[in-house]
């Protein structure tokens, strides 16, 4: 009998740590330590919040090998078209990712010849004409084009004013808006995206970057002014960095820039005047602080090479530096940091374009000749609920959400001030101010403490009242005895003196 | 006339700004008592103005607490005021005493000290909105103790106006130069240390081994 129990006792127990095993290898699936920024602007570890599925060569696909795939775009039709550059071609993909539906090798021009691409590196689609817009850099040519092949618009360099024409036109990534309008970036051009209009005409330049003004720019100025116009003429102008690449969203298109030295401007929300939504932001894209590789001796800070607005409204930038993925929901809240440069599955050589679908990322390397697909984990649809619920106004209802985020992670800042917003909305006051304490959220915290002191007024209003009336006359008491007494010294020495 | 306590004496110069020192330098008082408990509030008040202030005004790093900056700020910059004062009003025949210098010094700084102490605690009552009356208190607060500390150095050195001016001008140069001096000589203390720390790693080893 008792033997019987010990083996029963003894399988139970190994059962349970089998599962506790089996549990743990699926969560340390990540080859890479997970980080997230805590309210000091400190790396603290955390949850992953998307988890490598796969990563598909072109054999997967059914198409031989990729050639430094530097553009990837999932269309309107569910398909991904990645811009196979080293094979001068364009893949679509089925959106399960497993199969090549159909590649386009060549075009049809308008009169009847066929025309090759020669290393595309963006592609795009419309959803509103159903064209195919390429981006074919070494032919200095945009070919706007349908699904069959047929190429409608051939855009070349552009015959104008404003259009240097020592410059050469080589397009590396292409957008179309709702209208028709297309926005060309150019891999020489640091005045913005070059923008045409739906039949092809140049209209000029968008979204430029600004000069930043470090302590050599200020002091060039200074300088300048002292200077001959001749010797002005001659010096090294001071430029922006140009965009890198760019997305658009609704009726806005967001850039961004690869520069490592350029803090301001890497990520720009445009509306369509060309303004920057988040210029007063001080959000900060990508890693807080460069890290320094003793084995290479140099500064890794974060370059920002590809952007993409998911379709709840989160902001993944792509950084080739250190291959992470950042993620953003559309108020520039950090959401995850996902991915690392390194030879595994979810790691890589060098990342070139990325692109978001459901809850999947797609990121595609030049150097591996990979897309890699990350795959949103629990923890990642937690956060992603509550951040869209969050953004959409709906505290109260994201509160739930956020609950249960902060009992998995809770270092995750994101979480804390979800938590104060919904419980300053449901005038919880003095828990709002808790959380939004450790949140770091000063303004969340003055509005709960307003309505904490409001609250507190209201409740001991008769208190308050009573407190004043009785201080008031205890300080008229206390005024009367003292003069009482001076006046009564004051007599007693005068008779003193008569005396 | 004038027969106060010390504590009266304190009240008396904070209602007669312009000529409550005369008065006191006149019957030769004055507590040094005092005035090394105003410089230990100044601590003090630095401290809760830095760490107990209201969340909504102001968010402290407040993962460490290096109590090493509050001491520079209140106790090191005093010292080298009275000292720098003296060394500079000794060449400008000053009639002031280290001692007078340091307790008249000390006296002056009670409206900022009271100030960071009283904005601190309505820091916690006034939301971001109304800080324009904090704001207010401190400025009241600085102007106060810049006008007590005026009258105080003159007073203490019986200058003339201008001369208090240019006295107070070469005190915070020499005070510069002071702290200078002070953070060089730390460095090279700490660059003996680190010899001497070496040295006896080195010799360490060799016996061990």
């Amino acid at each position: 009998m008792k033997k019987q129990i010990k083996k029963i006792v003894t399988a139970i127990f190994s059962l349970i740590l089998c599962g506790c095993t089996a549990n743990s290898a699926v969560f340390a699936a990540e080859p890479y330590d997970v980080y997230n920024y805590d309210r000091w602007g400190d790396p603290i570890p955390s949850q992953a919040g998307y988890t490598a599925e796969k990563s598909v060569t072109g054999y997967d696909l059914g198409i031989g090998a990729m050639d430094m795939p530097s553009d990837i775009f999932c269309a309107f039709d569910g398909n991904f078209y990645i811009a196979d550059k080293g094979n001068n071609r364009i893949i679509t993909v089925n959106s399960d990712f497993d199969k090549a539906v159909r590649t386009y090798e060549s075009f049809i021009m308008p009169n009847g010849t066929k025309t090759n691409l020669k290393k595309p590196s963006g592609v795009f689609l419309s959803a509103e004409n159903q064209y195919m817009y390429i981006a074919d850099t070494d032919n200095s040519r945009v070919l706007v084009a349908d699904l069959e092949g047929y190429v409608i618009k051939e855009i070349t360099k552009p015959e104008s004013e404003i259009y240097d024409s020592r410059r050469t036109f080589n397009p590396v990534r292409v957008i179309a808006d709702k209208a028709g309008n297309i926005y060309v970036v150019l891999n020489n051009i640091t005045t913005g995206a070059a923008m045409f209009s739906p039949d092809g005409e140049f209209t000029g330049f968008y979204g430029a970057n600004r000069v930043q003004p470090t302590a050599e720019i200020i002091g060039d100025y200074f300088a300048e002014l002292f200077m001959s116009d001749e010797k002005k003429a001659r010096r090294t102008r001071s430029v922006p960095t140009g965009i890198t690449s760019f997305d658009i969203a609704g009726d806005f298109i967001f850039t961004c820039t690869s520069s490592t030295t350029q803090t301001a401007d890497t990520v720009k929300k445009l509306n369509a005047a060309g303004k920057n939504i988040f210029a007063d932001n001080e959000a900060v894209f990508g890693d807080y602080a460069p890290m320094y590789d003793t084995s290479q001796n140099r500064l890794l800070a974060s370059a920002i090479v590809d952007i993409d607005i998911a379709e709840d409204g989160n902001i993944n930038c792509l950084d080739l530096t250190m291959g992470r993925i950042f993620q953003y929901d559309e108020d520039c809240n950090l959401l995850f940091i996902v991915g690392t440069n390194s030879s595994q599955t979810g790691g890589f050589r060098q990342a070139a374009a990325l692109e978001s679908y459901g809850d999947r990322l797609y990121v595609t390397d030049t150097m591996k000749n990979t897309v890699t697909i990350f795959k949103e984990t629990e923890f990642g649809e937690i956060v992603h609920r509550a951040s869209y619920l969050h953004n959409e106004g709906l505290y109260e209802e994201a509160l739930n959400p956020w609950l249960e985020v902060l009992e998995r992670d809770g270092n995750y800042r994101r979480a804390y001030l979800g938590v104060a917003a919904a419980k300053l909305r449901s005038g919880e006051y003095e828990e709002a101010m808790e959380y939004a304490k450790l949140a770091d959220a000063r303004k969340i915290y003055d509005k709960a403490f307003e309505g904490y002191r409001m609250d507190f007024i209201k409740r001991n209003f008769e208190l308050i009242i009573l407190g004043g009336i009785f201080a008031g006359i205890a300080v008229a008491g206390i005024i009367r005895s003292r003069k009482e007494k001076k006046a009564a010294l004051a007599a007693e020495k005068s008779t003193e003196k008569e005396e | 006339m004038m027969e106060l306590s010390p504590v009266r004496w304190v009240a008396h110069i904070l209602r007669h700004p312009v000529d409550g020192f005369e008065d006191m330098r006149w019957k030769k008082s004055g507590s040094l008592k005092i005035a090394f408990f105003i410089v230990f509030m100044l601590f003090l008040a630095n401290i809760a103005n830095e760490r107990l202030y209201g969340f909504n005004h102001y968010i402290p790093y407040d993962r460490i607490f290096n109590v090493v900056p509050y001491i520079v700020k209140s106790f090191v910059i005093f010292g080298a005021w009275t000292v720098g004062n003296w060394s500079v009003c000794s060449l400008l025949d000053g009639e002031g005493k280290m001692r007078n210098i340091c307790i008249y010094s000390a006296y002056a700084l009670i409206p900022y000290t009271a100030q960071m102490f009283i904005n601190t605690i309505l820091s916690h009552f006034l939301i971001r909105d109304e800080y324009v009356f904090m704001a207010i208190i401190r400025i009241i607060g600085i102007v106060w103790s810049a006008v007590l500390l005026f009258s105080a150095i003159r007073s203490v050195h019986q200058y003339s106006a201008t001369k208090t001016i240019a006295a107070i001008a070469l005190t915070i140069g020499a005070m510069a130069i002071m702290l200078a001096l002070l953070v060089l000589f730390l460095s090279l203390i700490q660059h003996v240390l680190i010899f001497f720390s070496t040295l006896f790693t080195e010799i360490s080893y060799r016996i061990r081994s």
